[in-house]
């Protein structure tokens, strides 16, 4: 308990230095290129047409989704992938990225994973505006299904956070855990129903064992607002195995921060 | 009688070290793992004051640069007890924490928003950490790109200007010519006389220690063999150093 009052005590003192960092870590990200802010766009628009061809065009497998265009059903779940697949390795990359913040000078370790997620989910953020405003193109425009959406905003970026933490406290101790995280980041993509539709599968013990997956729950979380409609206390069981794993992903960053913190510097 | 600003009291740190990373991964789960001990600095204890000058002494590996790092609150003791009292400004290792992507003037920024400092106070220093620094263009260039004796220009520079109260430079000289060292000694003087700062200097130039300390600490072995007046620490650090040539 004392570590977490001592995570939450370093945030509340160096929240402006947070906010700074954050800031600039976009600018790092896009200034540097040409094309700058594009890239913001660019890339996650390449990502999804090419999906969208592969299995509209190739496999023949478009048709509409609860009414709604494939394509559309195609993005509500990649939007959110965007800021995770990202977490999942740059959040384990975090504190490397950031070695001279730990080992020039004295600052919160515990922050550098939340400024480099609010730093992403900052991008997140410009993605879904867009996302809106391709809805309304489509004629679909926002209703009070999308009131819901800060709630798995903010799950996402709790839980990643946290996973952010946990890994990248690991990773500076390990190269070959950081190797590790980057090679597992295509497994959890198709593994975690954002292809595919999470509620067409009938295997009873796999559709528990994908509810306890994250990725999933947030994936179809958004789905579940933009295309189905359907509100998150409507599925209390996905909302309960969502709660057990974000528990147990707090004792375990938690645990790595306290095992790790006084050993980063040494090793950095 | 002035304050205190650092206690060091029985303090020791002791790396571990793996055959490999592997092994340090696995003895995060299980504390069988084997590993090797190495005392980098085996129970110190020393006292400063404030507005005190010492220069700290040692051959490579004595310690002197960990003993700096548990100060400035980087690394962690790992037995004794430390108290720092003050706002500690670094230059560890030349660079004092720089963003490698970002420029010069956009570093000077990011450092003394994490010192603490308001944008509004950073922009009144910003001229004069610029102007000291003599590195003309290069300054809205990414620090990456910079030479080594830039970087340690520039962390001087600004690391001098941002009113620290202990102020901990650690090789950092040995990089500039003759003109900028003098202009960086002028600039110490005038911080440790007029805003009363601590300062403390690692070095292997002795004269350039002489120059503002009085006060000198030799180590060996991660061990303290003198602690007193700099001409006479200066004695024993080259006598030590002479005994290995002999």
């Amino acid at each position: 308990m004392s570590t977490v009052r001592e995570i939450l005590k370093e945030h509340i003192e160096w929240r402006h230095q947070v906010f700074k960092l954050a800031k600039a870590d976009i600018v790092k990200t896009y200034s540097g290129a040409a094309l700058g802010w594009a890239w913001a766009i660019i890339k996650p628009t390449i990502t999804i047409l090419v999906f969208w061809f592969a299995f509209s065009i190739g496999l023949r497998m478009g048709g509409k989704v609860a009414g709604f265009p494939y394509i559309l059903w195609l993005i509500a779940g990649m939007v959110p992938w965007f800021y995770m697949s990202e977490m999942i390795t740059q959040g384990a990359g975090a504190i490397r990225k950031y070695r001279y913040l730990v080992t020039k000078m004295k600052f919160p370790v515990s922050t550098i994973p939340t400024f480099v997620s609010f730093s992403k989910f900052t991008v997140h953020l410009f993605l879904l505006g867009i996302t809106l405003v391709i809805f309304a193109l489509f004629g679909y425009l926002p209703d009070l299904y999308l009131l819901q959406l800060p709630f798995y905003m903010l799950a996402m970026l709790m839980f990643f956070i946290e996973w952010s933490l946990f890994s990248a406290m690991l990773s500076s101790v390990s190269q070959d855990f950081l190797n590790l995280v980057k090679s597992i980041v295509t497994p959890i993509f198709w593994l975690s129903g954002i292809m595919w539709d999470v509620h067409k599968i009938d295997i009873g013990w796999l559709k528990t064992l994908l509810m306890f997956n994250p990725v999933t729950y947030v994936s179809t979380g958004y789905r579940n607002t933009f295309i189905y409609k359907i509100w998150f206390w409507e599925q209390p069981r996905s909302l309960l195995y969502f709660c057990i794993i974000f528990l147990i992903m707090t004792i375990a960053a938690v645990w790595s921060y306290r095992k790790l913190i006084k050993e980063i510097p040494d090793v950095l | 009688m002035s304050k205190t600003v650092i206690e060091f009291k029985n303090v020791s740190k002791i790396y571990k070290l793996y055959k490999n990373d592997k092994m340090r991964l696995l003895s995060v789960f299980t504390k069988k793992i084997p590993y090797k001990e190495k005392k980098a600095v085996d129970n110190v204890s020393f006292k400063i004051e404030q507005g005190e000058s010492v220069a700290i002494f040692g051959k490579n590996g004595a310690g002197k640069s960990t003993i700096l790092k548990i100060i400035t609150g980087v690394a962690y003791a790992t037995k004794g007890d430390v108290n720092v009292d003050g706002r500690v400004s670094a230059l560890l290792e030349l660079t004092s924490g720089f963003d490698p992507e970002f420029t010069g003037r956009e570093n000077i920024y990011l450092k003394g928003q994490l010192s603490g400092l308001r944008d509004e106070e950073i922009k009144e220093l910003e001229e004069t950490i610029v102007d000291f620094a003599e590195i003309g263009e290069y300054i809205d260039q990414p620090v990456r790109t910079y030479s080594s004796g830039m970087k340690a220009r520039l962390g001087f520079a600004v690391n001098v200007n941002i009113n620290p109260e202990i102020l901990i430079v650690d090789e950092a000289l040995s990089v500039g010519d003759v003109s900028f060292k003098n202009k960086c000694i002028e600039k110490v003087n005038e911080i440790i006389h007029k805003d009363n700062v601590t300062l403390l200097f690692v070095t292997h130039a002795t004269g350039t220690a002489q120059e503002f300390c009085k006060r000198g600490i030799v180590m060996k072995n991660g061990k303290i063999i003198y602690d007193d007046d700099i001409d006479a620490a200066i004695e024993v650090y080259d006598k030590s150093i002479r005994k290995k040539k002999a």
